[in-house]
């Protein structure tokens, strides 16, 4: 089943006086349990389709659906409500906050949630990627790979139908990456999640059920 | 995690707030410094002006609540008449009045020092004076009442005998000197004891207050003086005591002008520190924001930072100016607890809401500015 999916998207900056067209009409869907590796040197546009697919911005042409629902046209205000419950985020630089503990990390999507307490459930997945002796650690005391691992756990609070990684092991070494990816693979089944993830570190197309090339804007 | 964390946390935007806010030390608690020293700029100085005009006031002492009758320019007699003395009580009511008759003596030393006094006759002299040693009866028939400059430097003591009229009178009461306009030197006697007139030179009305005072002087005016008639000639001193406290309102105005200056300065301060610190974080704004935050958590959250500095910075500021009161009262007044009163008290509310109030305001452009920062712009930091 199609959880996130670009009809046609294309997506135009404006530097200077110039329009470049990072993204030039891609087609793009991710189903539920498979991780999509998109892979491109950069410059190629990963990180604007990656953007769109997150509905972090919108595409100026060409269509954004998740869950077979048309968001291209949502507000800002709709868009965040759509991530929230939606969508996890794992960035390549971990972007934990520094004051917070890795429990309150992993709770801090659903923090202002205050009807609805999820401190039960970051437990649960701390120890599930093997944190679950690190809650009250911060972030400066934990390793890179033990970061990523809160990453993830963050990125699965509000049980989302999606889990976009953005370089998830670019800061790490590779032993390290690998276990990142054996435990991105594990959960996209117990958590039934479809996995986007953008690299171009070529380690990753081992670990994924589809691999989309991407050249300059243009899917290969 | 401590109690009081435990407590924010139920108000994510507390909880967060105070976590950051506890991220730069120095940085708060310098922004911090500035609130502190607003709030201790405006209440001190408030304060301080309270305490001024109640040392004012304090130093006019009685004046402003007497009432000086004396025999007008169309009296038939060269003074104030029994007649008009009991017109005088009947008018005024419960308030003590007291007829005086005043000459002039010099008074002398064992040891040949001469000091030229004003000689009052009274018999209710406790109404009139209050002394410092001894005491002042209700009724004067015997001994005598001196002030208390005129006593030191003749070296009388309480109980020493000083003569007037060729009599002598034992000093029972030390007058403390008033201050006022009627300060000087004052020997009083029995009223038997000066003259043998009809008249009174002079009578004393004692209000309760200055307002009372001159209530009873409209009073007397229209009982006694109509017209171009004037049989009694009435004075008081309370519009003295008018011009002393809208002298001292501009002038507390002006104080707080001063303090508010500083609290402004204060506010740019925390202005400053909110966009800096919102500017260092922007990515992890914008990683709240790409994680589902609201803008309006974003807001509350930032917001909430610039309150707490103004809570804090007004509480710290309070409390400091109460301290800065206690010393303003001890040394202006004497009396350090009379900061307690009301009066006072109300510029530390004063201090802690502008501090409030100038944070929050301050913290609205910044907390506006991150939560309308696009996400994916602020992720590029």
């Amino acid at each position: 089943m199609t959880v996130v999916a670009l009809d046609d998207a294309v997506k135009r900056y404006r530097t200077g006086g110039e329009v470049i067209e990072a993204l030039a009409g891609v087609d793009f869907r991710a189903d539920r349990g498979e991780m999509v590796t998109v892979i491109g040197p950069s410059g190629s546009g990963k990180s604007t389709m990656l953007n769109l697919v997150g509905l972090l911005d919108t595409p100026s042409e060409g269509t954004v659906r998740l869950d077979g629902r048309d968001v291209t046209d949502f507000s800002e205000d709709e868009l965040t409500e759509e991530r929230r419950s939606e969508i996890g985020f794992v960035f390549q630089a971990f972007h934990l906050l520094p004051m917070l503990t890795a429990a309150e990390n992993v709770e801090l999507p659903s923090m202002w949630d205050t009807a609805r307490d999820r401190s039960d459930r970051a437990v649960d997945l701390l120890g599930r990627v093997g944190l679950g002796d690190r809650l009250e650690h911060t972030p400066e005391e934990l390793s890179g790979g033990q970061k990523q691992r809160v990453a993830i756990a963050r990125a699965l609070i509000n049980e989302p139908d999606v889990l976009l990684a953005d370089e998830p092991t670019g800061n790490l070494d590779q032993d390290t990456g690998r276990t990142i990816l054996d435990e991105l693979t594990r959960l996209k089944r117990a958590e039934d999640v479809a996995i986007v993830a953008v690299t171009h570190d070529e380690q990753l197309v081992d670990y994924a059920d589809r691999v989309v090339r991407l050249v300059d804007g243009v899917v290969q | 995690m401590s109690r009081l964390g435990d407590l924010l946390w139920r108000f994510p935007s507390l909880g967060m707030a105070w976590r950051n806010l506890g991220r730069n030390r120095v940085r708060t608690a310098l922004a911090t410094l500035g609130i502190v020293i607003g709030v201790v700029a405006i209440a001190s100085l408030g304060i301080a002006g309270v305490a001024l005009q109640q040392q004012a006031t304090t130093d006019l002492g009685s004046l402003a609540n007497e009432v000086t009758i004396r025999a007008g320019s169309d009296s038939d007699s060269d003074g104030v008449t029994d007649e008009q003395v009991e017109a005088i009580r009947s008018v005024v009511g419960g308030a003590p009045v007291v007829p005086e008759r005043t000459n002039s003596t010099t008074l002398s030393s064992r040891d040949g020092e001469e000091a030229f006094v004003s000689v009052t006759g009274v018999s209710n002299a406790d109404a009139l004076y209050s002394v410092s040693e001894g005491d002042a009866p209700e009724r004067l028939r015997s001994g005598a009442l001196l002030t208390a400059d005129t006593a030191r430097r003749l070296g009388i003591e309480l109980g020493d005998p000083v003569t007037y009229d060729d009599r002598l009178y034992r000093v029972r009461g030390i007058v403390e000197s008033d201050g006022g306009f009627g300060g000087g030197s004052e020997l009083v006697v029995p009223i038997s004891a000066v003259d043998d007139r009809e008249a009174y030179d002079a009578v004393t009305v004692v209000a309760p207050s200055g307002d009372a005072a001159q209530e009873i002087v409209s009073r007397l005016e229209s009982r006694f003086n109509t017209g171009d008639e004037e049989e009694l000639s009435i004075t008081n001193f309370a519009s003295v005591q008018e011009n002393v406290n809208s002298f001292f309102d501009t002038l507390n105005l002006a104080l707080l002008g001063i303090g508010a200056i500083s609290l402004v300065v204060a506010s740019v301060a925390i202005l400053n520190v909110m966009l800096m610190s919102t500017i260092e974080r922007r990515g992890e704004i914008g990683v709240l924001r790409a994680v589902g935050i609201r803008r309006g958590e974003v807001l509350r959250m930032i917001l909430t930072e610039a309150t707490f500095l103004g809570v804090i910075g007004g509480v710290v500021g309070a409390a400091a100016s109460l301290g800065t009161g206690l010393v303003i009262f001890e040394v202006l007044a004497g009396d350090p607890t009379l900061v307690f009163e009301w009066r006072s008290l109300r510029y530390l509310g004063y201090g802690f809401g502008f501090a409030v109030t100038a944070s929050v305001l301050s913290g609205l452009y910044p907390a506006w500015k991150a939560a309308n920062d696009l996400p994916v712009e602020a992720l590029r930091g």
